[in-house]
């Protein structure tokens, strides 16, 4: 639960504690995001530990092309602005010559696993000393709802309206796994935030790959599985279903590698 | 229906003012409407008001039973849009 | 009009490809990003020794695209970056060109030319005219080009380059060719010095003051129209202010040989030997490709019987050339292709072509 300041409540009520409020480094902007995007979540919980770490005024982030492209506007950090899937590569160049910033990069299925593998898996290779935070919900959502790499198989998008097939399609990529095998990954997870349980253990992954960042100078990545309700046809309230039930099957939820808590885990639910 | 005022918390009802504990404030011209506090919410105090259309264009959230709000702040934890303020009940207020 | 580099006294041999590295280097450079590609790798490892030593950034990386676009962030951070390639890994710096260009970003980027297209050759070549100038990215935008045609200029231009994109806030592109980067010279090894970058946009961390954003996107067309205006009005400032290019034998030439780079130091001696045998011919050599000295070339061609246009390529600044003359006088282009160079004789055989095609030609006086 985050307690980001004790405050006193604005209705006059009495002092009351304060269980939760809006975390200070998300701007006033409303977000673009529909109604039930997962982003919103996302970059809630990314001010939230941000915020927590005292990290915000020393952040560089790096946003992507996607729903997200104005992450800029929602959060109270300095950005850069990557063309598609270069975040990694624009972050490399940030954390290069800005030793002391914590450099951010935030990306969605297609940025990162699509158009950006070659800069992903590099950055990685090298364990560039960033943080990546991966937003996955398997689906082009900003050009209105075609195949990602990560789409599920037989799951209908508007490139695939008979739903995906491996044959002409392939098989969704799990990158993040990929990633993990790399010696220059400090941290590789994954997350969800279908349902409260899971946004908390999901929050306390992006601490932990921004602990790796400060303390360890090593690479880190949180994959996030997230939904997108237009584009998946659904409710909000039904995508979250959906994303609780239905995904974690392709794509398992858990931390894939810690490698500064000894051995590494091996792939699985829950931590 | 009702446009919402141009002021954005929730107006207290007339048995509320006073001494009465308020365990959310909800920051109506930011919600969208998504539901998802709706259906994480384990007394099943939120719901859509359909009386108001907020500046977004949606039907915002309404706590319908402050009694029964317990301060888990699981809608705080879901909410896309950060729409709540979270208030822990003050031991010495009765239900 | 500037006039040519003198040589000073103390001199040293340096390869083309070290020469702009430690020119670099001396200018301040925080970071270098590239990747390897005949004929630049040279510049790459020379910085791959030195940049470690000094504390500074160094990287390979995965192609030429990861290069830029390491480099693009590090521009954003505030850092004075520099980036080489060839042509075909210039072909993919195409994307973050246009990124650097519409977030007005400082990075000084080397191409030395191949042959191409696609694969092409790995023998010297000036067919990236048009990819330098006209060509890279989408959208309005242009990038100023600076062409050496020795090593010596090479050192200074890194310099020129640097602060040149600095206070236009630009990409600049140093637009060299496999004989200028392979070939050794005797240069004069004191490098001049730059301040070091200052500015007030750049990013460090929301750190007591309010976040700053470096970006291309402006999604409402009012608001995109409005930053077209205002990088037009940049690229009008640098036309009017950093237009370079040297004037040769001149004042009482007929024919003028215009050629930039490698070309025009084979023009220089075909026009040596032109003058041997009687001809009066000079040579116009741009070294800003951007902005395109076209004023000059429009002031001089009414006095001229012919311009004889002298490239690596089929045949690529001889259409600015064409633009600025607008019919003035008639014009002539030798060329070759592929990563051959032409021999001075083949020129010398071009001028006297020109010469003698345009024996009734009449000019002002």
């Amino acid at each position: 639960m985050t307690l980001t300041r004790a405050d006193r409540p604005t209705t006059g009520q009495p002092a009351d504690r304060v269980v939760y409020r809006r975390p200070d480094l998300l701007s006033d902007i409303s977000t673009h995001y529909c109604p039930g995007c997962g982003h919103g979540i996302v970059h809630r919980l990314l001010a939230e530990v941000l915020g927590d770490l005292g990290l915000g005024p020393r952040t560089i982030a790096v946003a992507p092309v996607g729903c997200a492209v104005f992450a800029y506007d929602y959060l109270r950090l300095d950005f850069v602005e990557a063309p598609h899937g270069r975040a990694p590569a624009v972050a490399t160049g940030v954390r290069r010559v800005r030793p002391d910033a914590f450099v951010l990069a935030y990306q969605g299925d297609g940025d990162l696993a699509a158009i950006g593998t070659a800069e992903i898996v590099h950055a990685a290779a090298r364990g560039e000393a960033i943080t990546v935070i991966f937003v996955n919900n398997g689906i082009y959502g900003m050009t209105g709802g075609q195949m990602a790499p990560t789409t599920l198989i037989g799951q209908r998008t508007t490139s695939t309206p008979g739903g995906r097939d491996a044959r002409t399609a392939g098989y969704p990529l799990p990158i993040t796994e990929m990633l993990a095998l790399l010696p220059g990954v400090g941290y590789a997870a994954r997350g969800s935030i279908a349902e409260p349980a899971s946004i908390g253990k999901a929050k306390a992954m992006i601490r932990r790959a921004c602990e790796i960042q400060v303390a360890e100078r090593a690479f880190a990545i949180v994959e996030i599985l997230s939904t997108c309700p237009v584009g998946w046809g659904m409710t909000p309230r039904e995508s979250a279903r959906h994303l609780a039930e239905d995904v974690p099957a392709t794509y398992p939820l858990g931390v894939i590698v810690d490698r500064f808590r000894g051995a590494a885990t091996t792939v699985g639910a829950g931590r | 229906m009702a446009v919402a005022a141009p002021a954005s918390r929730v107006p207290l009802p007339a048995r509320a003012r006073g001494r009465a504990f308020h365990p959310l404030e909800i920051d109506i011209d930011r919600c969208k409407g998504c539901e998802l506090c709706v259906g994480v919410c384990p007394p099943g105090v939120l719901v859509l008001d359909p009386t108001i259309v907020n500046r977004l264009g949606h039907h915002p959230v309404r706590l319908v039973d402050a009694t029964r709000c317990t301060s888990c702040a699981l809608c705080a934890r879901i909410c896309p849009d950060a729409v709540f303020t979270v208030y822990a009940r003050p031991r010495e207020t009765s239900r | 009009m500037m006039t040519a580099p003198t040589f000073p006294d103390e001199r040293v041999l340096m390869k083309g490809n070290e020469a702009i590295a430690e020119a670099a280097i001396q200018a301040g450079c925080d970071a270098y990003f590239g990747y390897p590609i005949t004929p630049q790798a040279e510049l790459l490892e020379w910085m791959a020794r030195r940049m470690p030593e000094l504390g500074r950034a160094f990287v390979q990386a995965e192609s030429e695209l990861g290069a830029i676009t390491m480099a693009l962030g590090a521009s954003a951070a505030g850092a004075r970056v520099l980036v080489s390639s060839s042509s075909p890994g210039m072909s993919l710096m195409a994307e973050a060109m246009s990124y650097m260009a519409g977030s007005e970003l400082p990075v000084l980027v080397v191409n030395v030319m191949r042959g191409g297209p696609g694969l092409g050759s790995i023998g010297p070549a000036q067919s990236d005219y048009f990819q330098a100038t006209k060509g890279h990215g989408h959208g309005d935008y242009r990038v100023p080009v600076l062409a050496p045609s020795s090593i010596a200029e090479a050192i200074a231009l890194v310099a020129d380059g640097f602060d040149l994109a600095e206070r236009y806030r630009t990409p600049v592109i140093l637009l060299a060719d496999g004989i200028l980067g392979q070939a050794m010279e005797p240069v004069n090894p004191h490098f001049r010095s730059l301040p070091p970058r200052h500015d007030d946009w750049s990013l460090s961390g929301a750190d007591g003051r309010p976040p700053r954003v470096v970006r291309s996107l402006h999604l409402r067309p009012e608001d995109l129209e409005v930053h077209n205006d205002h990088l037009g009005a940049k690229y009008r400032d640098i036309a009017t202010h950093e237009v370079r290019w040297v004037g040769e034998r001149l004042d009482d030439a007929e024919i003028a040989v215009v050629a930039y780079g490698t070309a025009a130091r084979v023009a220089r001696t075909a026009i040596a030997r032109a003058r041997e045998a009687g001809l009066a011919v000079g040579l116009v050599r741009p070294i800003s490709l951007w902005p395109f000295p076209a004023a000059a070339l429009a002031r001089l061609a009414p006095r001229l019987r012919a311009l004889v246009v002298v490239e690596l390529s089929a045949g690529q600044m001889v259409e600015d050339v064409r633009l600025a003359v607008e019919g003035q006088a008639p014009i002539f282009f030798h060329g070759r292709t592929g990563g051959m160079v032409p021999a001075p004789d083949e020129v010398l055989g071009a001028i006297r072509r020109a010469w003698a095609i345009t024996a009734d030609r009449t000019v002002a006086t």
